[in-house]
């Protein structure tokens, strides 16, 4: 016992991390011959460089007693919605970037585009933590309207940046709040009847939403349909029928038919045949599945799956309803990226843009997952100090 | 305690609820995973192995010509080009931009700012501003207008502002430019970016970077070039542009025998006749193409060939000097009468070998009033037919003869007739004439009476009331008339020819009229054809242009194997006794001498021993119905040497001023042109083919002098 009281750190962890950044490197170094003239960066050692900033941030997370961000959830979560809130304004203009249609960036000269709806992800966690842990600290006996009003509670601290992101428009950031929502709310302790309830009224508001507008397009157009409709319904037809619905279903003909011509063992390295458009990035799946067919794409999947078990694992162990709250969080955001993001490479789910976590380049999502990561060592090297009350 | 440990118990409950969910979903995807790569993973291969054959085709020189003597009329002058091949399925905008700006650091482009137009800087600002673009669209306007309204729309709203935040220098003209020719090409067909003044510096670039220029290519392109500029070219006819491609009145025909939509191909002339020959066989290259659309693999299916040459069976140097000759004598005749020749505009010959149907010569000078301007319109003697007057009568005599209803030396009195209200006679009355001499002096009574006897009226008398009318007759002497090609196509090689007016009223007095050339109209080709078939012994051949088919030979001055050789073509045998063509050429032959063509210079030409035989028509000149003037029609038809026939001439000219002082345009022709005849085969024949052809610029400024 006494070994395993000063292994405060969770070693299986940081191994499958470890694993998972040498799997993304190595699938940059990879690709990044075959991304043509445009990629003027070298996202092999600019990966690597992220990989060390967020090793340092997991050590810095570390540092803190994680209990300390009860304290600062609310300042954490303030001065993210701050950000949604600039991007909404388009404020101030010069350092609001906006591509492929979508609002989602500040840029920095020098630094380079910052996205902080991937941060605001980890906020919310904590915030919403912070909700139904002091909700349930203050309602010890669980009674219909104290579990209803945690769900208004809830729904107050999340909708706000869903709707915010929702406007971008970003439907992969706004799905990923989702399932961070749905994973906490699972957890949260609210009774199965009031769930069961709330989510059937959801899912009747959705659907009378969507039949409204089926019915009155016109009186419906409102900027939700503008803005988000629109670019879903494009993605779902393209998703349906790539041959026809040529422009939005391109990228998914490309993906399937590099990830299906990797067949059984794949082509080996570097051996590329279908030219994927954001290899680099939300398509990296493709280049390892065309590389290694689907023994290697598999094994990352199970990789994949290894760390959403290690964090239930956490989760689990954790005897501080607090962390095991953030750590659920924390599962909902990276099941839901990997499902989403292999899920329509593979035709299971339309396109949505999302990175695959830990794998796909990206500065802002992998400090984030790092970040992540952190939190979840930090709640495991904490959780072993309580193993003695 | 119980209700805490209930609620320590649901957690992991529901953390494992939620691992369970996890699995499953990550379970879908490795199964689908499955399916994708195990699965459908042959077929996702297949489909990117699917490549897809296309053949390309490469244009090659057209066929030359040459005249008769191996003389080179047309020919072909390369031009380099760099043309833009685009891929299947075409390039991205932005690929475009890009090349164009690569290429544009090879080659030059001339006048880039006249070929830039707004529209096209607004194209290239949208290219550099999409987003900024798209605001300029109402999110009404992006729902309802389709992807190009919505384009158009937001091209329509770039201010002069923003554009002129775009330095528009000429290297970015010079991108544009080239940008907007790339933009033009079709996939997998070369579309000539640049063909005019491409230096051989530029040839020489664009060939050296051809591996970073995917899809540039640098070729050469030919253009026609004539080697007699101006002469005889509305004959040889015209090439179609790239541009304009196959006749689009045409295109099945033309693309159900292998041609693309953009080829080059002959609309007019002897271009149009001989397409098939002049092609040649274009370059087949083989395309492989990988399922994106990505060139893999050229390959040369087949090598080109340069088109089959035409030997022509014009003699060019004769064609350039009949051209004077005519052009003067037209001259002539309108300065000398400005106010009596006001309507005469056109001068017509056509030279020909009796005996092969070759044609010579075919001239056609044309004077644009409006333009003031003179103009060889060879073309005019096959599409104008106009009444010849007596010149026919050689054909009237025959028909008579050989109906029966004269026999040869068969005398008619010459004096006025009249039949009812209708007075005819010749131009004074001749007294008795034989056939011969009513062809020596032109009679028109005889061929009345010829008429008469045809039509079923053996009995006239002057004054009588009305006369026996078979309109059968009409018919029949018509189809004498086509056995010498009147009335007829000649079927010359050419894609077309008229036929002549064919009068709609068939009674008495029109057939009279008919028998002296006054009622049908032919062209002068048809009058040439004729006047050959009583040359040649009474076979109609079909008249020729071009005599051989010869294979395409590298050396620019030489002439290949004969591939094809046109025989004289018999079209009919005038199916008469032959000593009634004797009355005929003995009639032709006096005309000169001792007739109607007598003292109009002849005189000092009966070495060259011409048969022919004069005509006048009456040609009222009407416009918009209203009859404006008298005017006379001046033919000349006949042949030589009349014992051996080796040229036959047909001349017309139409709308000549009646009365006195008429210049006998015809005759003046006439006799030039056959002196120069003999001239120039007397020249062959001492010092051998003139190799040299002169220059001219239709002709013009040898007039002018």
């Amino acid at each position: 016992m006494n070994s395993n009281n000063n292994s405060t750190i969770d070693y299986t962890l940081i191994f499958i991390v470890l694993l998972l950044g040498i799997v993304s490197c190595f699938t940059l170094y990879s690709v990044q011959p075959y991304l043509g003239s445009e990629a003027q960066d070298n996202y092999f050692i600019k990966q690597i460089a992220w990989y060390i900033a967020g090793g340092i941030v997991v050590g810095g997370i570390m540092w803190i007693d994680y209990d300390r961000f009860r304290h600062i959830s609310w300042y954490l979560y303030g001065a993210g919605m701050v950000t949604l809130l600039m991007l909404f304004f388009r404020f101030p203009p010069q350092i609001i970037h906006t591509a492929n249609n979508a609002t989602s960036w500040f840029i920095f000269p020098g630094i380079g585009t910052i996205q902080p709806a991937e941060f605001f992800k980890v906020f919310l966690i904590i915030a919403l933590a912070q909700v139904m842990v002091s909700h349930n600290e203050k309602f010890k006996t669980r009674t219909n309207k104290s579990d209803l009003w945690l769900i208004a509670k809830i729904a107050a601290v999340s909708l706000p940046p869903m709707g915010l992101i929702a406007v971008q428009p970003d439907l992969g950031g706004f799905l990923v709040l989702a399932a961070i929502v749905a994973c906490m709310v699972l957890v949260s302790g609210i009774r199965w009847r009031v769930l069961l309830a709330v989510s059937l009224l959801g899912l009747m508001l959705i659907a009378a939403v969507i039949g409204l507008s089926v019915m009155f397009p016109d009186t419906v157009g409102t900027t939700l349909e503008e803005s988000v409709f629109k670019h879903v319904e494009s993605r779902f037809y393209g998703w349906l029928d790539p041959e026809k619905y040529a422009e939005s279903g391109y990228q998914l003909k490309k993906a399937m038919l590099a990830i299906g011509s990797g067949q059984l063992t794949g082509k080996g390295l570097q051996d590329f045949e279908v030219d994927v458009p954001e290899r680099q990035t939300d398509m990296i799946f493709t280049a390892i599945a065309e590389q290694f067919g689907f023994v290697g794409a598999s094994i990352v999947i199970t990789l994949l799956f290894l760390l959403i078990y290690r964090l239930i694992y956490i989760a689990l162990q954790s005897n501080d309803e607090y962390g095991s709250f953030i750590i659920t969080g924390l599962i909902g955001m990276f099941a839901f990226q990997i499902f989403q993001n292999i899920g329509m490479s593979v035709q299971l789910l339309p396109i949505t843009g999302l990175p695959l976590p830990f794998l796909s380049y990206g500065g802002s999502s992998t400090l984030t997952y790092m970040i992540a990561i952190g939190l979840a060592l930090n709640i495991r090297s904490r959780t072993k100090q309580y193993m003695f009350d | 305690m119980g209700k805490k440990k209930k609620k320590r118990a649901q957690l992991p409950f529901r953390l494992n609820i939620l691992f369970l969910f996890v699995f499953l979903l990550f379970s879908g995807l490795i199964l689908q995973l499955g399916v994708v790569q195990i699965l459908n993973g042959e077929e996702a291969q297949d489909e990117i192995n699917r490549t897809e054959n296309t053949i390309s085709e490469i244009p090659v020189p057209r066929g030359k010509m040459f005249d008769r003597y191996g003389r080179l009329v047309l020919d072909n002058e390369p031009v380099r080009s760099i043309t833009y091949t685009a891929p299947k399925n075409g390039a991205k905008a932005e690929d475009r931009l890009d090349l164009a700006k690569k290429l544009a650091g090879y080659i030059d482009i001339e006048d880039a700012e006249e070929k830039v137009s707004e529209r096209d800087k607004q194209e290239y600002w949208y290219l550099l501003n999409e987003e900024d673009a798209l605001e300029k669209l109402t999110d009404e306007e992006k729902e309802e207008l389709d992807n190009g309204d919505q384009y158009n729309t937001m091209l329509e709203r770039i201010t002069e502002e923003e554009l002129a935040e775009i330095e528009w220098n000429d290297d970015l003209l010079e991108v544009i430019a080239i940008k907007k020719e790339l933009d033009a090409a079709s996939e997998l067909s070369p579309h000539i970016v640049k063909n005019e003044g491409v230096t051989e510096e530029e040839y020489a670039k664009v060939s050296e970077h051809l591996g970073e220029l995917e899809g540039i290519d640098a070729t050469i392109d030919w253009k026609r070039i004539s080697a007699v500029e101006g002469t005889f070219s509305d004959i040889i006819g015209s090439v179609s542009s790239t541009e304009r491609g196959i006749p689009k009145e045409n295109e099945q025909y033309y693309l159900s025998r292998g041609y693309s939509p953009n080829d080059r191909v002959g609309i007019s002339g002897l271009e149009e006749q001989y397409e098939a020959e002049l092609k040649g066989t274009k370059e087949k290259v083989e395309y492989i193409t990988d399922s994106s659309g990505k060139v893999v693999n050229t390959e040369v299916v087949t090598e080109g060939q340069r088109g089959n040459d035409l030997m022509l069976t014009i003699d060019m140097e004769l064609q350039q000097a009949v051209d004077k000759i005519v052009r003067e004598e037209l001259k002539t005749a309108i300065e000398m009468h400005p106010s009596k020749n006001q309507y005469m505009s056109d001068a017509l010959v056509v030279m020909m070998d009796p005996q092969t149907g070759e044609v010579l010569t075919m001239s056609g000078q044309h004077y644009d009033r409006e333009e003031k301007e003179y103009r060889n319109q060879s073309y005019r003697t096959l599409y104008d037919a106009h009444r010849p007057g007596s010149a026919v009568k050689g054909a009237t005599v025959l028909s008579g003869l050989d109906a029966g209803v004269i026999n040869p030396g068969t005398v008619f009195n010459d004096r006025t007739i009249k039949i009812g209200q209708l007075e005819k006679s010749s131009y004074k009355d001749l007294g008795p004439v034989t056939d011969i001499q009513a062809l020596q002096e032109s009679s028109n009574v005889y061929m009345f009476h010829i008429a008469m006897r045809m039509a079923g009226e053996f009995n006239y008398h002057y004054g009588m009331k009305s006369m026996n009318f078979d309109p059968q007759s009409f018919t029949t002497m018509r189809n004498y008339f086509k056995q010498f090609g009147l009335g007829v196509e000649t079927g010359i090689d050419y894609p077309y020819e008229a036929t002549g007016y064919v009068g709609p009223d068939p009674q008495g007095g029109n057939l009279l009229d008919f028998a002296i050339g006054q009622y049908d109209t032919y062209t002068t080709m048809q009058l040439a054809q004729y006047v050959s078939t009583l040359a040649n012994d009474g076979y109609r051949i079909r008249p020729r242009l071009v005599s051989e088919i010869r294979s395409p030979k590298p050396d620019r001055d030489e002439l290949g194997s004969v591939v094809e050789s046109f025989n004289t073509d018999v079209l009919n045998k005038i199916e008469m006794d032959d000593k009634y063509l004797d009355r005929v050429h003995e009639g032709f032959r006096r005309v000169i001498t001792q007739g109607t063509a007598e003292g109009h210079g002849w005189g000092s030409l009966s070495e060259y021993k011409v048969a022919a035989k004069t005509g006048t028509a009456e040609n009222e000149v009407y416009k918009d119905g209203k009859k404006l003037a008298d005017t006379e029609n001046l033919s000349l038809v006949g042949y030589a040497p009349y014992d051996e026939p080796e040229v036959a001439f047909a001349i017309i000219v139409p709308n000549n001023g009646t009365g006195n002082g008429q210049y006998d345009i015809n005759h003046k022709i006439g006799t030039r042109i056959i002196k120069k005849y003999f001239e120039l085969k007397e020249n062959r024949d001492k010092d051998g083919v003139n190799k040299e052809l002169k220059q001219s610029k239709e002709g013009k400024e040898e007039v002018e002098d």
